[in-house]
């Protein structure tokens, strides 16, 4: 099997010949592979293409994770970006205070100004073989990005109603930014929603604001013609809401360390993939070849029965990780993986 | 006084910002309380804020929303506290360092400070060298305090320790950093003199430092 074959075949309810790999190796790890600094990779969209594949052809995993460009005036939904200099971009300034600003929202135009240039260049570079997926925000995310998330999470209590007409008002980018990913050739979508862990806000939180706008966005995505799997990304401690973020539709669940994966596949049912759960932080960056092998097989033996299981980091790779050990991580993961 | 007092507290504790206000004006208008009375209840009201997040019962926006009553309580309280003679008191810059941006932790510890009655001067996200060291140099400051929540936030901790060692100042400002992936192998990689994880261990090094 090829490498996207493999993961193909896990999407399609069929088992693999081992455990496909996927580590989350984003924008954040990638470029030093190639040599290149961060920011210009953020800035050049060929840089990212073809750290992201280097990176698989150097370690031998199965996929990469790719975001639209954030082209020559960056910004997200109107809030400006910094990249020089930065390891990430990062947001500089907040553009919502109250509901008299939403008009101010700024919905992408993926396709404008050379956005999308990595993720088709990806996908030609590397997509026959290997398995692509594009990221996109959740509108909580986005909400959360517009007004500041200190402003955001405050408003659970002080105006909800606002906070539930920020989602909405959002969502928009999040089906945009997903069709033109599909468009350009991706083989799934990961929609993250950090801000939604168990780790920041309560499972009621979640449930009130996270969860509704989830289930919409992933069905609004999973309904369009030609339309691919969906990963709920949500990192840190999401045990708690486990069964919802299974309710919510997705094809698959990228879960973290913090997750038990034998809990969570009890919690979630036997339909949905798992991926994950390797400690990108302590394990990857930070850990041992034994401590690599020993997390590996610890998420293979926890998580493989029936063939609904990817192997991956439970978030983005860092910046320092050892290239020893995410060798040790396609290793171990081959080793253990095998149906 | 007591009563009242306790009622403060649990106010601040379930984030009532309301009821932090007004009572907060009726400790005003008894004119009884003293800055370290009011501080004490303040900062114990935070820890016990911090208690809760750690057991799990409250996560950010509940930490979120007992810092907003502490912002609002201490509107009501600073011309009665202002000029008045306390026991503890400092100077604390604080932001968290270039590269990072994560700013709830840091805000939330700054109203821990300033509700225990410590002079904060909070200078955001992304905060250069310079600015931290300018800010140190302005202010007097007692305490340097660095949010970063990430270990790739190691160099921009090693630049800012070595600029203030370039500049004369090491000696004269205690340096504490704080972010979750914070630990004493950490900690002492960067050369700070303390570090701390949340609410209750920075108030407790602060003490302790300042003591």
């Amino acid at each position: 099997m090829t490498s996207r074959e493999r993961v193909l075949a896990v999407f399609a309810g069929q088992t693999p010949d081992t455990v496909p790999i996927v580590p989350v190796v984003d924008g954040y790890f990638a470029p030093k592979v190639i040599g290149r600094r961060n920011d210009e990779c953020f800035i050049e969209g060929g840089c990212i293409a073809a750290a992201l594949a280097a990176a698989m052809e150097k370690f031998g995993y199965d996929g990469a994770v790719v975001e639209p460009g954030l082209g020559p005036h960056p910004s997200v939904l109107g809030c400006p970006v910094e990249i020089e200099g930065q390891d990430v971009p990062v947001v500089v300034d907040t553009i919502i205070e109250g509901p008299e600003d939403l008009e101010k929202i700024k919905l992408p135009d993926p396709w404008a100004d050379g956005k999308m240039e990595p993720v088709k260049q990806l996908v030609e570079a590397a997509g026959k073989d290997h398995f692509i997926i594009g990221s996109v925000r959740s509108p909580f995310e986005y909400a959360a990005t517009v007004r500041g998330l200190v402003g955001f999470m405050t408003d659970f209590y002080k105006d909800p109603d606002f906070v539930h007409a920020l989602i909405e008002a959002v969502a928009p980018a999040t089906q945009t930014v997903g069709m033109a990913l599909v468009e350009a050739g991706v083989d799934a979508l990961v929609m993250k929603d950090s801000f939604a862990s168990s780790s920041m806000i309560s499972p009621d939180h979640y449930r009130e604001f996270a969860f509704p706008a989830e289930k919409s966005a992933i069905g609004a995505l999973s309904g369009v013609s030609g339309s691919v799997p969906v990963i709920l990304h949500i990192c840190r401690n999401s045990a708690p809401i486990i069964g919802e973020m299974a309710a919510t539709g997705a094809a698959a669940l990228e879960l973290d360390s913090l997750v038990d994966l034998a809990q969570a596949r009890e919690a979630a049912g036997k339909g949905v993939i798992l991926k994950g759960n390797i400690d990108a932080m302590s394990v990857i960056e930070k850990g041992t070849r034994e401590d690599v092998e020993a997390a590996v097989k610890q998420a293979i033996d926890a998580a493989r029965e029936g063939g609904r299981f990817i192997l991956s980091t439970g978030d983005s790779v860092p910046l320092d990780a050892p290239g020893e050990n995410m060798a040790a991580l396609v290793e171990f993961g081959r080793k253990y993986g095998a149906y | 006084m007591t009563d009242l007092m306790d009622k403060f507290e649990s106010a601040i504790i379930a984030g009532d910002s309301d009821l932090s206000a007004d009572l907060a004006d009726e400790i005003v208008c008894e004119k009884t309380a003293t800055p370290d009375d009011i501080f004490h209840h303040l900062s114990d009201a935070m820890e016990a804020v911090g208690s809760k997040y750690e057991t799990g019962e409250y996560f950010i926006p509940e930490m979120l929303r007992s810092a907003e009553a502490v912002e609002h309580a201490m509107k009501v309280l600073e011309p009665y506290l202002f000029g008045q003679e306390r026991t503890q008191s400092g100077v604390i810059v604080m932001g968290t360092v270039k590269g990072d941006i994560h700013n709830i932790g840091k805000n939330i510890i700054v109203s821990a400070l300033r509700a225990s009655g410590y002079e904060v001067q909070d200078l955001g996200v992304n905060v250069s060298t310079e600015k931290f060291i300018n800010a140190v140099k302005d202010t007097n400051a007692d305490i340097l305090m660095l949010s970063a929540f990430t270990t790739s936030t190691k160099p921009a901790l090693l630049d800012i320790i070595a600029e203030l060692k370039e500049q004369g100042l090491r000696d004269k400002v205690k340096v504490v950093s704080g972010g979750a992936s914070h630990s004493l192998e950490f900690a002492r990689e960067v050369g700070v003199d303390a570090f701390a994880r949340d609410v209750k261990s920075t108030l407790a090094v602060c003490r302790e430092l300042l003591a």
